[in-house]
């Protein structure tokens, strides 16, 4: 395993020549031995994929560790939880809850939900992901930040599994998310149950929640 | 969450332990002097039969001699009063885990937000690490910290933010990542003024143990404050015309926003 869990809030993971780790800047808490950092500043797709990104406002600045020793992560003392991927499916979470991932895993920015337009609009907004979201493809290991830790849900085909999507962290395997608008005349008086918006996943694979409604800042 | 069939009294709380089932907050039992951080008390109980327990002042009259032996820090004699009388002291700090840990004739420095209270048998400085004090002696301590401690061996770097303390090896020096300096945009930022801080870390080297925790919320730090007003006094006229117009600069940036 790449990376290992030390505490809730903190991860380590090891770096060797060609084994660089990918890491949200001000993440690094230690390292011992020989590991220099340095600020990464065009995303996958080359400058075409950094506009790409600052319009997404999937921009966060990610730097490099290099050199052999052992790095320690973790960020804002928010939970930390590593996520496994064995090169069948990709992981899609939002650019702020990288903590660091394998410098072999390949990145990219990708338009929400099917058709975007008004539906892909509604979600972005109410989950505050914006229209587009990081996917993580290949085999290694992401940590991902959470406040107060994740729970793996299983989405099953034929058995679709809703979030609240102010909880939703991200979700592995061929998984569509829908926003599914649960709005009655209560809610337009103030008075609904305060869980109108859902998210609506389906297929197959896993989503993570959060332990909270709190968005990271 | 269950709640405890029977609320915690005197008898089924423990003497010197994280209350049961819960890490954030920790009952000490008292019976003497403990030297405290203010606002992280959360409850007492007087033990039966006693005077109950003060809390005082560090200028307070009575115990003055007594402190001047024991603490000096001057700069944060504001933020502590001394704990005395008998009795079972519950402490919090922020919803931080909260530790236990026994020195004996030994030297450990730790964050001073990091450190709530103190047996009287040790001996409390300031660190030259701005926001650090150290601690001598022999005795316990509480301290918290954000999430679990780590301990690990030098050598080793470390993020200053993510620093709890150290125990027995030297005060750490500031080591600057080469790589992220030389870059081509950390050039550019180095003739800008731009420091995004990532490549300063604290270098500990020798024989000893380091704290880590994960890296704090950032927070006022009043300590620094009163640190900077500190070394204010060591500047020659030109250093503190030099300071006034820096902060100048820096009011009107921020009144602009």
């Amino acid at each position: 395993m790449a990376f290992e869990q030390i505490n809730p809030k903190v991860v380590s993971s090891a770096v060797a020549p060609g084994r660089e780790v990918l890491s949200r800047r001000g993440s690094m808490l230690a390292y011992t031995g020989d590991v220099g950092f340095s600020p990464v500043h065009t995303g996958p797709g080359g400058i075409g994929g950094l506009a790409g990104r600052a319009v997404a406002g999937e921009h966060v600045s990610m730097m490099v560790a290099q050199g052999s020793g052992t790095v320690y992560y973790g960020f804002a003392g928010l939970y930390v939880t590593i996520i496994e991927l064995d090169g069948t499916a990709a992981l899609s979470v939002e650019a702020d809850r990288l903590v660091a991932h394998d410098a072999a895993l390949q990145s990219t920015v990708v338009f929400l939900g099917e058709g975007g337009g008004l539906r892909g609009m509604v979600r972005g907004a109410v989950s505050g992901q914006g229209l587009f979201t990081t996917q993580l493809h290949g085999v290694g290991s992401v940590a991902v930040m959470s406040h107060g830790g994740t729970i793996a849900v299983p989405v099953r085909s034929g058995e679709p599994t809703t979030v609240d999507p102010q909880a939703y962290v991200g979700h592995v395997g061929s998984v569509e998310a829908k926003v599914s608008l649960n709005a009655s005349w209560r809610d337009a008086v103030g008075r609904g149950s305060g869980e109108a918006v859902q998210l609506k996943m389906s297929g197959s694979g896993t989503v993570y929640v959060q332990a909270s409604e709190q968005k990271i800042r | 969450m269950t709640l405890p069939s029977t609320p915690f009294n005197p008898a089924t709380l423990p003497d010197n332990d994280n209350v049961p089932g819960n890490h954030y907050a920790y009952c000490r039992k008292l019976d003497g002097q403990l030297f405290m951080q203010t606002g992280r008390m959360i409850a007492y109980y007087p033990a039966p039969g006693s005077a109950g327990i003060r809390f005082e002042p560090l200028s307070s009259a009575t115990i003055t001699g007594f402190v001047a032996e024991r603490f000096s820090a001057p700069l944060y004699t504001r933020d502590w009063v001394v704990a005395s009388g008998a009795g079972h002291l519950l402490l919090g700090d922020r919803g931080y885990d909260i530790n236990s840990y026994t020195l004996e004739e030994g030297n450990l420095t730790l964050r001073a937000s990091n450190l709530l209270a103190f047996d009287s048998t040790l001996e409390l400085k300031q660190s030259i690490v701005p926001g650090f004090l150290t601690l001598i002696g022999t005795g316990t301590f509480l301290a918290s910290s954000s999430g679990p401690v780590i301990f690990a061996e030098p050598p080793i770097r470390v993020d200053p933010q993510a620093l709890v303390g150290w125990a027995d090896c030297p005060s750490p020096s500031h080591h600057f990542d080469a790589r992220w300096m030389t870059g081509f945009l950390g050039m550019a930022g180095g003739v800008l003024g731009m420091v995004s801080g990532e490549e300063r870390q604290f270098d500990f080297t020798g024989a000893g143990t380091v704290l880590l925790q994960s890296s704090e919320h950032a927070v006022d730090d009043p300590h620094l404050l009163k640190q900077l007003e500190s070394q204010v006094n060591t500047l020659a006229m030109s250093g503190l015309t030099r300071l006034q117009s820096v902060i100048q600069s820096r009011l009107s940036a921020e009144q602009r926003r």
